[in-house]
């Protein structure tokens, strides 16, 4: 099994921003969790994976419209709001 | 006090004023029914008892007393008209903060989530208003449900009520603690790989994780979806019960939760007919020597009562913690993407930029633990690695569920013990996360195999509790109350109070 990683690749991919004390702290333990993880590479497994044995999907269900949570309720618990809209940080730069 | 005593002393305090906290959830509603309780003297009581205990216990992170007031008088007045709603009606059922409440906070023990007030009930509140139960303060629990001593909350400290220098277990470290230092009859708990059964073990209490499918994960906050389940816990196997079939109905909105025909259980098994597997070799594994003699006792009782004891195998067991660690962590990394700062949660007030808002909300806002297991889960899923890790993990998911459907054709219960060992001191375990892993050896397969399981106390190891685990096939839940009730009419651990 493929092992080591880059912790700097990985935490851009998590969108976690680390310092350098949790670079070394969490690349360490993951080692370690990851040296554990060998049993399963040495493991005699099926050749597939029959998950769906588990997790049974019920059928579709009913198509019938409920109601939604209103924007006043969903503006109310996001962090900015204005206009009965969310708002985030400006996501395209002014064109001039 | 023995079960005998307890008896003698019930008796002997006919008013009950003082001791309305020791009562079980069954014996409340055969006193509320009767009229000689009230919802609001109930509450009353456990509102005193909550002002006394919880900063030493800590189990509770809100509750909001008007609130709970307002349902028991509202109950006791349905009462009055002749229109209780049935035996939970009046009864409190304290809630693991990572299930959604209308109107109360939903932190999921975290700083992500600490300002977030539900704007909705999940399922399981719906059904227990409808119910009648009083929706009873929030309590706490790992960050995001992921740890096992409750000590990754980024809120406040839970203690074990049995010795306060000792961790309750987790991740519903909050629920086992508060049914233990009597502070509620009835609480929820969620479980995705023995987040409900070791702390249940830990503090002397009952706790099952349902069969997966049996009760909807509709405003339970995700962690790994196809291991999460919301179940019930109590201080007895009736009130476990109890508990559990007002939350276990179909609900449309989880897609894998089960419908009105697929809900057929399985009937109970007399003692004398009970057949119970024990997995070959399963006490010799770092098991602590009197977690193995309470399990041997266990065992030597159910062969008294004319149970058949036979050896299992489950050879594929070792592989249960990694496949676990590998399946948990994708699904998380996947489902806590969510937390982006955009709609709801915590949003960093240094961010110019949607990335920037994303990255800095989200290292703020999570605990080293949740951040541990999203880049471990990254990493399993990532291009080059899915197929080493994510993939195999699911193949020997598939292994792990075939043996255990194999081993229960031919027995009812497979018995292990719990935990391996008793409850931890604080602080023991903190900085190596994969010996707090090996804390979930024996309840982490009945989560990889969808199996409903039940811990269920068996005994002491010193002054602390320790529990034994009942896994049974799909849809056993009957069989595996009806088992452990034989074992907790016999014994008195049921009326053993935590010194507090």
């Amino acid at each position: 099994m493929a092992k080591g990683f880059d912790i700097d690749h990985l935490a851009k991919l998590a969108r976690l921003q680390l310092s350098a004390e949790e670079k070394t702290l969490y690349s360490n333990q993951l080692n370690q969790v990851l040296t554990y993880f060998e049993t399963l590479a040495r493991a005699d497994l099926p050749p597939v994976a029959d998950v769906a044995q588990v997790v049974e999907e019920s059928a579709l269900r009913e198509d019938i419209p409920s109601q939604p949570l209103g924007s006043e309720a969903v503006t109310k618990i996001a962090p900015a709001a204005r206009d009965g809209q969310i708002s985030v940080p400006r996501v395209v730069d002014d064109e001039s | 006090m023995d079960k005998s005593q307890f008896l003698v002393w019930l008796m002997t305090n006919p008013d009950m004023s003082d001791a309305l906290h020791l009562l079980s959830a069954t014996e409340i509603a055969q006193r509320l029914q009767a009229g000689t309780l009230t919802s609001r003297a109930l509450v009353d009581a456990l509102l005193a008892r909550y002002h006394a205990l919880n900063k030493k216990v800590g189990a509770f992170t809100y509750l909001a007393e008007p609130d709970v007031i307002a349902q028991a008088e509202a109950s006791d007045l349905r009462r009055k008209q002749g229109k209780a709603l049935g035996p939970l009606d009046g009864i409190p059922v304290a809630i693991k903060d990572n299930i959604a409440v209308k109107g109360q906070p939903l932190t999921c023990s975290s700083k992500m989530l600490a300002k977030l007030i539900s704007p909705y009930d999940a399922h399981v509140i719906e059904a227990l208003r409808a119910a009648g139960a009083i929706i009873y303060g929030r309590l706490n629990m790992d960050e995001f449900a992921m740890g096992s001593s409750t000590e990754n909350s980024a809120l406040q400290k839970t203690y074990n009520p049995w010795d306060l220098a000792r961790i309750p277990g987790g991740s519903s470290g909050g629920s086992a603690a508060a049914l233990a230092a009597g502070l509620v009859p009835l609480a929820l708990g969620s479980d995705t790989g023995g987040s409900i059964r070791q702390p249940a073990s830990h503090c002397g209490v009952v706790g099952l994780k349902p069969t997966y499918g049996l009760i909807s994960r509709y405003g339970l906050v995700a962690f790994a979806s196809s291991l999460d389940q919301i179940g019930p816990m109590a201080r007895s196997i009736d009130d476990c019960e109890l508990l559990l079939n007002a939350l276990a109905t179909p609900d449309a909105r989880d897609m894998t939760c089960f419908d009105k025909e697929q809900r057929t259980s399985l009937p109970p098994v007399a003692v004398n007919q009970l057949r119970i597997g024990i997995p070959r070799g399963i006490l010799d594994k770092g098991v602590g020597q009197e977690v193995a003699a309470a399990t041997r006792a266990a065992i030597d009782f159910y062969r008294s009562q004319g149970a058949t004891i036979v050896e299992v195998d489950l050879p594929s067991s070792d592989l249960a913690v990694p496949t676990y660690y590998v399946v948990a962590t994708a699904e998380a990394s996947s489902n806590l993407a969510r937390y982006d700062g955009v709609r709801y949660g915590h949003r960093s007030a240094q961010a110019t930029t949607p990335v920037e808002m994303m990255t800095l909300s989200r290292s703020e806002g999570f605990g080293p633990e949740v951040k541990r297991r999203i880049l471990l889960g990254t990493f399993v899923l990532s291009a080059g690695y899915a197929d080493a890790y994510y993939v195999r993990a699911l193949r020997a998911r598939s292994k792990i569920l075939s043996e255990h459907l194999a081993a229960l054709e031919k027995v009812d219960v497979i018995l292990t013990p719990t935990v391996p060992t008793p409850a931890f001191k604080a602080g023991e375990k903190i900085s190596d996360p994969l010996q707090l892993y090996l804390e979930d050896i024996f309840t982490i397969p009945a989560n990889l195999a969808g199996l409903p399981a039940l811990s269920v106390p068996c005994g002491k190891s010193q002054h602390l509790p320790v529990g034994f685990h009942l896994v049974g096939a799909p849809l056993s839940e009957k069989k595996l109350f009806a088992a452990s009730r034989v074992f907790e009419a016999a014994h008195s651990y049921r009326h053993q109070q935590a010194p507090l």
